[in-house]
């Protein structure tokens, strides 16, 4: 019996069956359920429930804020594991510093305190207890230390504790916090009404969409013209999703996994569209970019097809600055070592192979000097999402 | 004791660290080996994690200057690392010089023990000698 998939995002919603795939624009007057019936209806009827399978980005994901020892270890690989579990909102806090920091006023899903390798102890203090007192949270996991268990219970209500995840070499220790992580994920997507509905539909597990994706990439290679070391580029209407092979870190972070993912938040051409305008006035090489693409500053006033690709041109060009050596960020990538850039989701609709080879080209030119030109994929078909969501 | 050490900058000389760490080990310390190409940060983020009593850091190309000129303003940012003992050894400049040069220069760094081209068990005993004097609290 053949599937249907259906991938419910910010912006846009698709739906994949064997013969072919749909993609409609959300329509946000009505809720996810009632606009996937109207306009797939009858698609959807056409399957039992046992055979749809739904994954989901739209549900905003986790808030999570990170108190941590220090930037190299405890913040970093408590960041890595919550990017690699789906979560997209992710703050941080460097403990010696806490009295420095701001308390967020929104509430947070989950805050993870982590620090210290099993035999340090007398780490956290009466700062800690007195920030998080301030702080209005719903979960407090802590994965630090073992020797300072005692102590957080003691002082810290209705805390999970789990296994470090650093261990006594320093090395990661991934499973046990993106197992809770994933499945606060899971119970947050089934918690939101406008994707609970969607259970009428499908007897299935809902995933997170970036879950399904980080599933395929092992596979990548054998069912695309894909060469490794590559990375995987999604442009969404809220965020922006980076998939990367770990050959392309220099990294302290030693884990099994093949790929880790990462997430510029407030990057996306829909929802988040101000703050990409907003990320691409302050980089110095934007006008150049619109005088190189035969347009002004004026395009980020107007709407339309083409400042719908102005938009994801800027967006790719930021990405890669962003992961590059020209803006220190929590990862930095290799990017002279990429062989394929693999672009999906809504950019494959919008912009055409020149566009975003023309880009890509610009970015190595202007800012790594370079004629470096990784070969550019294109998934027009959705065929990583669908390799993936087929795979359960 | 717990020893953190690494070569620092972009050093590759794998097999003097690993010798470095076997040494330590024969001695009774507890290792924590960065390995090689380590960034100052990363010591002292590791010190930081592990509760370290000393940074080793080794240098074998003599880049180590260029970065340990960043030495005092990085660990000044760190609240908790007043009483770690800072050691760094191997060869410590490009080109010549005497220990009679190099040495101070490293201490005003923020070294407590520099060994420049110096027997690496010569290193380890004073670096013992030191901690039985107790000049770390």
């Amino acid at each position: 019996m053949s599937k249907l998939l259906i991938d419910i995002g910010s912006t846009y919603f698709k739906v994949c069956t064997d013969k072919a795939i749909e993609q409609h624009f959300r329509d946000f007057n009505k809720d996810i359920y009632d606009d996937l019936t109207h306009k797939c209806g009858e698609t959807i009827r056409g399957y039992e429930k046992g055979d749809v399978y739904v994954c989901s980005s739209a549900n905003g994901g986790l808030s999570t804020l990170i108190i941590g020892l220090t930037d190299s270890y405890s913040l970093k690989y408590a960041k890595n594991i919550a990017f690699n579990s789906g979560i997209n909102i992710i703050e941080t806090v460097i403990y010696q510093n806490i009295e420095d920091y701001s308390i967020p006023s929104d509430l947070i899903d989950v805050v993870i305190v982590v620090g210290g390798i099993d035999s340090a102890s007398n780490i956290f203090d009466a700062t800690l207890f007195g920030y998080l007192d301030k702080l209005n949270y719903s979960n407090i996991v802590y994965v630090g230390s073992s020797a300072e268990v005692a102590n957080l219970q003691k002082n810290i209500n209705d805390l999970i504790v789990l296994p470090n995840i650093i261990d006594n070499k320093l090395h990661i220790v991934e499973e046990n916090l993106k197992e809770y992580l994933t499945n606060l994920y899971q119970a947050d997507i089934v918690g939101k009404e406008d994707i609970k509905s969607l259970y009428d539909i499908t007897s299935n597990q809902i995933y997170s969409t970036p879950y399904i994706v980080n599933k395929t990439l092992p596979l990548l290679d054998a069912n695309f013209s894909v060469v490794n070391p590559y990375i995987l580029i999604d442009i969404g209407g809220a965020t922006t999703d980076i998939h990367y092979s770990k050959d392309l870190v220099d990294d302290n972070i030693v884990t099994q996994n093949e790929y880790d993912r990462l997430v510029f938040k407030k990057l996306g051409v829909y929802k988040s569209k101000e703050s990409l305008i907003f990320a691409a006035e302050n980089n110095e090489f934007t006008y150049e970019l619109l005088t190189h693409l035969k347009v002004t500053e004026n395009i980020f006033e107007e709407s339309g097809e083409k400042a719908l690709k102005v938009l994801m041109q800027l967006a790719i060009f930021l990405v890669l600055c962003k992961m590059s050596h020209y803006k220190k960020a929590y990862i930095n990538l290799k990017l002279l070592s990429i062989n394929s850039i693999v672009l999906t989701g809504g950019i494959t609709k919008v912009l055409s192979d020149e566009e975003i080879e023309d880009i890509i080209s610009f970015f190595y030119t202007k800012i790594l000097n370079s004629k470096h030109n990784p070969t550019v994929v294109m998934d027009k078909n959705y065929d990583i999402w669908t390799l993936g969501a087929k795979g359960n | 004791m717990k020893v953190v050490t690494g070569v620092v900058g972009n050093d590759i000389h794998v097999v003097a660290n690993r010798l470095i760490e076997l040494s330590l080990n024969a001695r009774g310390f507890e290792v924590f080996n960065l390995g090689v190409n380590t960034y100052l940060e990363e010591f002292f983020d590791a010190a930081v994690e592990t509760n370290a009593d000393v940074l080793l850091i080794s240098s074998l190309n003599g880049e180590a200057e260029g970065w340990a000129r960043e030495v005092k303003l990085i660990k000044s940012k760190y609240k908790t690392l007043d009483n770690l003992v800072m050691m760094i050894g191997g060869n410590l400049v490009v080109g010549t010089a005497d220990a009679d040069t190099i040495v101070p220069k490293y201490k005003n760094y923020g070294f407590d023990l520099v060994f420049h081209q110096v027997d690496l068990n010569t290193g380890l005993d004073t670096l013992e000698e030191y901690l039985k004097e107790g000049k770390v609290s």
